[in-house]
């Protein structure tokens, strides 16, 4: 499997997460998104008409959906699967325009109506907080399941890089105890503006 | 202004640190395996870096810029990149008076003896931040001090408030110990909703 990959995008992180949480091995084709705009080069078009990032290939497929990404990689494991994901697949998809703007206007430059898309950016971290918290109530960490799924691997990276977009998350606490418990997964992998739990060896 | 509300216990569990703050003071506090909580000045008297960004390492609090780490008393212990060294005891992070009860951490940011809030038995539902002063949701609810207002409602709910900046502060709401958390969070968003005058 190839992923034409851009190191700073949230989606293709999702990707990389993903597959990493996964242990499955992915061959990284970086794309040179900002300031080169590679993804709109005839090569790339050709590939994704869309010109967009991630592109997947596995032999003959194509996924330019991160979203149908994550359930090409988990197919054949449900474990990563429940019934209540789409909607929170269909929320991470809307967090682009929120956060994930917010974060590409400040960190890249993108054109955007700023304090516009950092208050929708607070909205959904609300409905995040509150659905966490609820399910905290219910003893449970994980956007849908005991365990994670696809759900919270798609809304991970736009809420983690929100203050990126100098939107904070200091006041949500439910959402930085999902953050904690994500980050704490076997093989979880960082990106820039995404750190690890530190597992330094306490001094001697 | 004695004892401030900054979390519920049981968001902040033992290994955990986060950022918070009591209106222009910034607090990193931080729960150690031993269960003790803290509050500290939300900077390493090194280069600057928030605390809250760092993590509990034993019964010290570590900086995530060098490593730097602090006992619990805010004096340094152990600096990486010296490892023989033994830290002067001028360094030294400004400590808070914090302790816990009912659920709730609770900080004074000077010396006092006056007793905890009563909580009257509630049980700790959720902290929620809210788009308002402190003394503006006070006055909301005909209280003459916002450290706890007690509100009518159908689930006896009591808000311990964390003044924050003029237009925002942190709810921490309880409950009657038979309410259902739930129906009591719902109930938190349409008021918020309500009182910054937005839709939900």
């Amino acid at each position: 499997m190839i992923l034409y990959d851009y190191v700073l995008s949230a989606s293709c992180y999702k990707v990389r997460l993903m597959a990493a949480l996964l242990g499955k091995a992915l061959t990284l084709h970086a794309v040179n998104f900002h300031p080169g705009r590679e993804h709109k080069s005839a090569e790339m078009l050709a590939l994704n008409p869309q010109g967009t990032l991630p592109v997947l290939t596995d032999g003959d497929t194509v996924l330019t959906d991160s979203a149908d990404i994550l359930r090409h990689l988990t197919v054949d494991q449900p474990e990563w699967h429940t019934e209540e994901d789409e909607r929170w697949l269909a929320f991470a998809s809307d967090l682009n325009n929120s956060l994930g703007l917010a974060r590409l206007h400040d960190v890249i430059g993108y054109e955007a109506v700023i304090d516009t898309a950092r208050a929708a950016g607070v909205m959904a971290l609300r409905k995040l907080e509150a659905h966490l918290t609820e399910q905290r109530f219910d003893g449970l960490i994980f956007l849908t399941g005991k365990a994670p799924t696809i759900a919270d691997i798609a809304c991970f990276p736009n809420t983690a890089l929100a203050p990126d977009g100098g939107v904070s998350l200091d006041p949500y606490p439910s959402i930085r105890l999902w953050m904690r418990a994500i980050r704490s997964l076997p093989g979880f992998i960082e990106m820039p503006g995404i750190h690890r739990l530190h597992e330094l060896a306490h001094p001697a | 202004m004695d004892w401030v509300a900054v979390a519920l216990t049981e968001d902040v569990p033992a290994g955990v640190v986060i950022p918070s703050r009591i209106e222009d003071t910034d607090l990193a506090i931080w729960c150690a395996p031993s269960g003790r909580y803290h509050a500290w000045s939300d900077r390493c008297p090194h280069r600057g870096m928030r605390l809250s960004h760092g993590f509990v390492r034993g019964e010290t609090l570590a900086c995530i810029y060098h490593g730097w780490q602090y006992r619990e008393n805010g004096s340094c212990d152990y600096i990486p990149a010296h490892p023989k060294l033994t830290p002067p005891s001028t360094i030294c992070v400004p400590t808070y008076a914090c302790t816990e009860a009912d659920g709730v951490v609770w900080v004074s940011l000077h010396q006092t003896d006056s007793a905890m809030p009563d909580m009257g038995g509630r049980q700790p539902v959720r902290s929620m931040p809210i788009n308002l002063s402190a003394s503006d949701l006070a006055a909301h609810f005909g209280a003459e001090d916002f450290t706890t207002i007690a509100v009518v409602s159908d689930h006896d709910v009591l808000f311990a408030v964390q003044p924050c900046t003029d237009s925002a502060c942190v709810i921490h709401a309880l409950a009657s110990p038979d309410a259902d958390r739930s129906s009591v969070s719902r109930w938190l968003e349409d008021l918020r909703a309500t009182l910054e005058g937005v839709p939900a």
